[in-house]
Order: structure tokens, then sequence, then C-alpha cells
């Protein structure tokens, strides 16, 4: 905009002040010659500015007169030259300088700026924020003075209740403007009751914490219980010590197969292992328990766990221990119960 | 003595004329806007709050471009003309500032000038 109102200006200067005493003027202008023209005059304006402030700095002074700008005129003009350039010893106040100005002002017509210029806005003054007593709040604490300025926390709770309003105001809107369903009205008013049960919340929540002090023995935020999906639990819990030695992959590939040898595994077997199998597998999830329940069904797995079992009572017996007959009793009754389970199979 | 008293009386005088020289500039309203001239001078570090001075320095822009205009205009003259058939053509000879001109006056300037980096 400076620089539009500065070709403006140098423009009707120019048209002005070309006009020779033979009487030709400048019809028109370049673009590229005027703007080129206007940054040439703002850096003769700048270091005009600048020589001034030099002189003046010099001469250990903060503010610049009149003297240190016809100084700095003269140093910009040097080099065309003014009268009493030659004199070392001239006075500024009678400088060639000044001279030429008058000359000019006397000769050039006064054209001024044809455009009005806009005054910058200023600043309304700050807004003080409103003290205690012009809101109308007593303070509890002796403390704070009713005369300082009021906590922003007083009305930020008022404000966050207006911008939820506006929020969801503006959400009707923006949707009414387009499809309006009853439903979409619906959920928004639900979002309403929600927001508000929220702040409702927060305000009885905040006034129990407060006297507490300790956060640990502050009140959970959920109250209400969490509908958790019920557990399906399988009627056949899985042996742990089984699965122990297995590979997980076989499970896996395994999931969906079911071996000819585990259908037709008879119901002992299960029944069986459901003696030996521990709690534990009935709490893991249902997918992973039907799959191990399936898979557990193998061959020899009794054998191994009586092997297990009878490798334990050896080891307990210790040949090398007490007498003969106690150990040739046990050895009689694992004898009968392994013809038990012969029997079984 | 007499002199000195003499030399005295000069300065007294000129300092005198250069005061109401400056008195004389609030009646006269510069092209350029005191606004502006203020503007650029306070960005190279020269705040005055004198409005005389500030008129001072936009009188001495505005006999600077005049120069430059002027200086251009005797250039853009100086040119042959180029062949034309009808008279009245030759007549109007429109007189246009180029970039050409421009660039001859403000090399002068340039040259002459002590600040060679600014134009």
């Amino acid at each position: 905009m400076a620089v539009a109102q500065i070709c403006e200006g140098v423009e009707i200067s120019t048209l002005q002040e070309s006009q020779s005493r033979e009487g030709a003027r400048f019809s028109s202008f370049q673009e590229s010659a005027l703007e080129r023209l206007t940054d040439v005059v703002v850096q003769y304006v700048q270091s005009v500015g600048k020589t001034t402030q030099f002189y003046a700095n010099m001469a250990g002074r903060v503010e610049g007169n009149a003297l240190d700008v016809v100084q700095a005129l003269e140093d910009l003009g040097a080099g065309l030259g003014f009268n009493g350039a030659h004199d070392v010893e001239r006075c500024l106040a009678d400088s060639g300088v000044v001279k030429d100005i008058v000359r000019y002002t006397g000769e050039a017509e006064e054209v001024p700026f044809v455009y009005s210029l806009p005054r910058f806005p200023f600043n309304r003054g700050k807004r003080r924020a409103p003290s205690f007593s012009e809101i109308g709040v007593e303070m509890a604490d002796e403390h704070i003075p009713v005369w300082l300025p009021a906590f922003p926390e007083t009305k930020m709770s008022k404000e966050v209740e207006e911008t939820n309003v506006e929020k969801i105001e503006g959400e009707v809107k923006s949707k009414e403007n387009g499809v309006s369903l009853p439903s979409m009205q619906q959920s928004l008013d639900v979002d309403r009751s929600k927001v508000q049960k929220s702040m409702d919340q927060e305000a009885v929540l905040e006034p129990a914490e407060e006297p507490e002090g300790n956060p640990f023995l502050a009140a959970p935020v959920w109250v209400s219980e969490k509908d958790v999906p019920r557990v399906f639990c399988p009627s056949e819990p899985t042996n742990e010590e089984v699965t122990i030695g297995h590979v997980p992959e076989k499970q896996t590939n395994k999931s969906h197969h079911i071996p000819p040898l585990e259908a037709h595994a008879p119901s002992g077997m299960i029944n069986g292992e459901s003696r030996l199998g521990g709690t534990e597998d009935g709490q893991r999830k249902d997918g992973a328990i039907t799959e191990r329940a399936l898979l557990r069904f193998k061959i020899g797995t009794r054998k191994a766990s009586m092997r297990l079992t009878i490798k334990q009572s050896v080891e307990d017996k210790g040949w090398f221990l007490e007498d003969g007959e106690k150990r040739e009793k046990k050895v009689e009754r694992e004898e009968k119960l392994e013809t038990i389970d012969t029997d079984v199979k | 003595m007499n002199h000195g008293q003499q030399s005295g009386e000069a300065k007294h005088e000129d300092d005198a004329a250069l005061t109401e020289f400056l008195a004389s500039l609030m009646d006269y309203t510069p092209t350029i806007p005191d606004d502006l001239v203020e503007h650029y001078l306070a960005k190279s570090g020269f705040q005055c709050p004198d409005v005389r001075l500030i008129r001072l320095v936009a009188v001495a822009t505005q006999k600077f471009v005049a120069d430059v205009a002027s200086d251009a205009l005797q250039h853009c003259r100086a040119r042959p003309a180029p062949v034309v058939k009808d008279k009245k053509q030759q007549k109007d000879k429109r007189l246009v500032l180029t970039m050409e001109d421009l660039s001859k006056a403000l090399r002068e300037v340039n040259n002459s000038s002590s600040l060679s980096s600014c134009f």
C-alpha cells in the first residue's frame, strides 16, 4: 500500500515537476520504471534518516535536529554539488542545499497527495479483568483482597458450558442444513444430556474430593459396573501336564481338523483326564480351551502319566532303604494297578 | 573583533532564515505524505517528533525525484525520433518515462553520490 502510494505520489510529482520551460511533460510512465523509482526514493529517505542519526550520535545526542538533517542532505547531494560546497567553514544554516530547497518550493506547484491516508487503528485500551467485588464473589480466604482481579477459573466453568452448548447448537444447525433426521437429533439430545451429566458429576465429585485432599483416597470416576460378557466355561476341562510338552504349531494347524483318533476316543479317557486336569484350564478362553481339549486326546497319554507316576514311585521307594518285605508288598500293589489299567483299555 | 561580531550576526541571521523556512513548511504541503516519510525515517533509526523536520525531508525527497525525472525527460527528448510518414504524428511525440531513460538519469546520480550502493 505504501509503495502504491509512493508510486501515485511520484507519478503526480513527475507529471508536475517534469514540466520544463519548453512545456514538455511526461504523458505516460512504464510501470517497471515507476517501481524502480519508488525503490530509489525509499532508499533515499532511509539514507537521509540514517545519516541524520549518525551525525546526531556523533555530537553526543540521541535526537537529531535541523542541522543534522541539513548535514545529511549535504552528504547525499555532495556529488551533484551545491552552492558553498567549497567552503569548509560554511554555516549549516546558510547551506546551499537549504537554499535550493527554498527555491524549489517557490517555483514548483504545490500538489498534495490525492488519496486520503487511513488512520492506523489504535488500541481501544486493554480491558481489565473484573475484580472480585465487581463480580460479586466473596472470597472465603482472608489473605485475598476483594479489589484484586478475579481468578479466570470462576469464568472458565461458565464459558466451557456456553461453548459446549454453542458447539452442539452449531452441529444441529449444520446437520439441519443437510439431511435432518430424527435419529440425529436424538443422538444430539443424548449427547447434550451426557455432557450435562458429566458436568454435574464433575461438580459433584469435585467437592467430594477436595476436602479429602489425598488423591489415593479419592472416589473413583466410574461408579457403575461394567457389563462384561459372560465367559463360556467348557464342560470338559483339559489337562495342563499334557500340554506342556506339545508343540503349539501342531495345535494351530489341527485347530479345525479333528484327527480320527480323537474322534474315536473313548469316554473313559475323557473322564480320566478330567480328574487329572487342573482348574486353571477352565479360566482360559473358549476357543483355546476347545482346541486344546481336542488336541490333548492322544493315545498314550495315560501311559505317559502312568509312567511318570511309576517312576516317581520307584524313586520314592529307595531300594537301599528299610525292609524288603514292605518293598515286596508295594510292588505287588503296583502290579495290580497295572493289570487293572490294562483291562480298562 | 568587528569581524567576529559580524560573523556572529550573520550566523544569527542564517539561523533565523532557517527557522523561518521551517515555519513556512507548515503551510506548504509536500506531495509525499508525512506519515510515509516518518515511517521510513523511523525504519532507518531516526525518530523525530518535530513535524517540520519531517516535512523538510519530504520536500528534499520531492526535489530529488523531480531532478531525476527532469534528467530522464531530457534523455527522452534527446533520443532521435523514429521516421514517421504523417507529420501530425511527428509533432505529437509522446514522452514516456522508460527504464532506459531512468537508468541513465540514476547512473549520473549514482556516480556522483557517495552512497553508490543505494542507487
